[in-house]
């Protein structure tokens, strides 16, 4: 369990927490019709800061996204004197869906290292005094609840005694080009669970929560979880699977009679607010209060996960429980309670909930606690389990022209992409949608099968296999295929499928839903392939509940015939 | 006509990396989604792109495009009278 220190908010609607509740409180949204939005023709509702905004946020020599995350990272930690944040005790974990990508080119050239999520973060790092080296989360829009729940462990395990959290993504031309081509974007501002949703509006913020090991005090982050649905990579499972398991384990010995509310994902797309509701029915959960914060910010995407959380503690702390703006009649078939007005609550915990691309999803239970009175929350809750030993079983080893199962070198005759269709077919792995894959998909994939090959079949369909990816170079390859369908008006032609592959835990996705992988599935970059940062990472995650083995390693694709995977499988021995 | 599906029998194979398929494997008349080709929802959404970057066609939703994308002669026939490029 791990406490809250300090928040910090920095929206189109305010520049601290304090800002951005009270205008929140007033019923305002950073949601705003623009017509045309960079090159794409179409009006958007898109919740972005205005010009002002940015310039007045900007830091010289560092890029937009680099100057949100440092203002939020910076006014947070004027609220607490506890954090020394040069102490190598102290960790900044960022987490974003795709950081510095407008800044790309769409033509391979060195600004796809400075520009990776790691690089990024160690310049924010560095410049902000952290004396260890960042994590990035890249777990799509589940992004920041990971990050949570990573801060959660770590600090568990004794590894660090504060972590700074700091979620943000822009509201890009990239991002905005990707959800039009899904059409999945509202042209009017979004209406979550409403019978007229439209679909979503993008957002853009930045939400840091700093963390320290819990003291029986203020807001505690009681319980994390996270699991795969295994359904399909860009849609969720239609009865909401995968969000009522995380639910139901995270709730494990807690009265959900005590939840304040559900905060909710509801992005206000047909699919995701459908899936929610089933998910709370089954749950059993349809008469908590369910609160969802799209209407007021868009989809911030990788800060969703924080800003929502913090404003949801902000409300709680005043007696709140937040409405979902936008909503006014029911769209939705599972039976919940939603929050339209403005509504009194005396109780102080909450449940957040979250789902994203790739199939992840995830729960957290907050809670605030006071010295004096009982704790709702029961023995043993969270992460801080006994260390557990971890024994690899097999390993397989990819490059571009070399393939090793096991120790094993294999003959291949193949190199570059094309070494990856020849062990496609050497694996007889059948599977059409192999092709559809972009290059870093198809590395993890073929990776995945060869290690499925060394084992027993019934390794497959199992709710307590994690995996556990990092990479250095995101989905690069992807990220510049989708800016050349974008680059100008005339020619503005974004593809799903290219946009799909942007998020580079789809990757991981592809092989849930290949092998039917139920556990947590999660995204890490890291500035530089550092063994002990992942052996780190495995084993917290190894922590987490319902882990029994994973699916964990290096896999990164620079560029499309240049790659590097260094895949296990680890299991825990009793 | 018969030009034009071998053209979108191209396109489709193109946008959709159907790696390893001619166009002499796509058989015009069987359907496209389901079997045959076992296209998907995301498949529909790149149709939507090809009808819109090549001729000029803008569907608002794949449920729109439910009638049109049943084959490729379906699709053919469909841009052939509303194509504006």
């Amino acid at each position: 369990m791990i406490k809250v220190l300090a928040t910090n908010i920095i929206s189109p609607l305010g520049t601290d927490t304090e800002q951005n509740f009270q205008a929140v409180r007033a019923g305002k949204s950073a949601v705003v019709i623009r017509e045309g939005w960079g090159t794409a023709a179409e009006n958007v509702a898109v919740g972005a800061f205005s010009k002002q905004q940015e310039a007045r946020m900007a830091i010289e020599g560092f890029t937009a996204f680099e100057s949100m995350v440092i203002r939020s990272v910076q006014e947070a930690l004027s609220h607490t004197k506890e954090v020394d944040i040069n102490s190598p005790r102290t960790i900044f974990i960022l987490s974003t869906t795709k950081c510095n990508v407008e800044e790309l080119g769409a033509e391979p050239s060195g600004d796809g290292a400075y520009l990776a999520p790691g690089a990024t973060a160690r310049k924010i790092a560095e410049y902000l005094g952290f004396a260890t080296a960042p994590i990035v989360v890249c777990n799509a829009c589940i992004s920041a609840v990971t990050a949570q729940i990573l801060a959660d462990r770590l600090i568990g395990a004794g590894k660090y005694d504060f972590a700074v959290v700091c979620g943000a993504d822009r509201a890009s031309t990239f991002t905005l080009a990707g959800f039009l081509s899904f059409k999945s974007l509202s042209s009017v501002p979004c209406r979550p669970f409403d019978i007229d949703r439209l679909g979503l509006n993008i957002g853009e913020a930045a939400a840091t929560i700093i963390f320290s090991k819990a003291d029986g005090k203020g807001w505690t982050l009681a319980a994390g979880i996270l699991d795969n649905d295994a359904h399909h990579i860009s849609a969720p499972s239609p009865d909401g699977d995968g969000v009522r398991r995380v639910v139901e384990t995270v709730l494990e010995g807690f009265d959900a009679a005590a939840l304040g509310c559900i905060s909710a994902h509801g992005t206000a797309t047909m699919f995701n607010d459908q899936m929610e509701s089933k998910a709370i029915e089954a749950a059993g959960l349809s008469s908590v209060p369910v609160s969802a914060l799209k209407g007021f910010y868009g989809h911030t995407l990788g800060a969703a996960g924080a800003l929502e959380t913090i404003l949801t503690m902000r409300a709680l702390d005043e007696g709140w429980i937040i409405p979902v703006r936008g909503f006014e009649e029911i769209g939705v078939s599972g039976k919940m309670t939603i929050c339209k007005d403005w509504t009194r609550t005396d109780k102080t915990s909450f449940l957040k909930i979250i789902s994203g691309f790739g199939g992840c999803n995830g729960a957290l239970l907050m809670t605030k606690l006071d010295a004096a009175g009982e704790s709702p929350v029961h023995a043993g809750a969270g992460n801080e389990k006994a260390a557990t030993d971890l024994q690899t079983v097999h390993t397989v080893s990819l490059t571009q022209d070399s393939a090793t199962l096991d120790g094993q070198s294999l003959e291949v005759s193949q190199k570059g992409k094309a070494l990856l269709t020849e062990l496609y077919k050497k694996f007889s792995c059948d599977y059409p949608k192999f092709y559809k894959m972009d290059v870093l998909s198809r590395l993890v994939f073929i990776g995945a099968q060869m290690l499925a090959s060394r084992e027993n079949p019934t390794e497959a369909d199992r709710e307590d296999r994690a995996i556990i990816l990092f990479n250095k170079s995101t989905s690069i390859v992807s990220d510049r295929a989708h800016i050349a369908t974008i680059a100008d008006r005339e020619s503005f032609f974004p593809s799903p499928s290219v946009f799909l592959y942007t998020l580079p835990n789809i990757a991981i996705g592809e092989v849930a839903i290949r092998h039917s992988f139920k556990g947590e599935t999660s995204l890490f970059i890291l500035p530089r392939k550092d063994e002990e940062t992942m052996a780190m990472i495995t084993e917290a995650t190894a922590l987490g509940s319902g882990v029994s083995s994973m699916l964990t390693g290096w896999a990164d694709c620079p560029d499309e015939d240049t790659f590097e995977a260094e895949l296990k499988i680890v299991k825990r021995i009793k | 006509m018969e030009e034009l599906v071998k053209q979108l029998k191209e396109q489709i194979i193109d946008a959709l990396n159907l790696e390893e398929i001619t166009p002499d494997d796509i058989d015009a008349a069987a359907p496209l989604f389901g079997e045959g080709l076992g296209l998907d929802s995301i498949d529909a959404l790149e149709l939507i792109v090809i009808l819109d970057k090549y001729y000029g066609i803008k569907l608002a939703s794949p449920a729109d495009g439910k009638a049109v994308f049943k084959s490729v002669n379906t699709i053919a026939e469909y841009v052939a009278a509303h194509r504006t490029k």
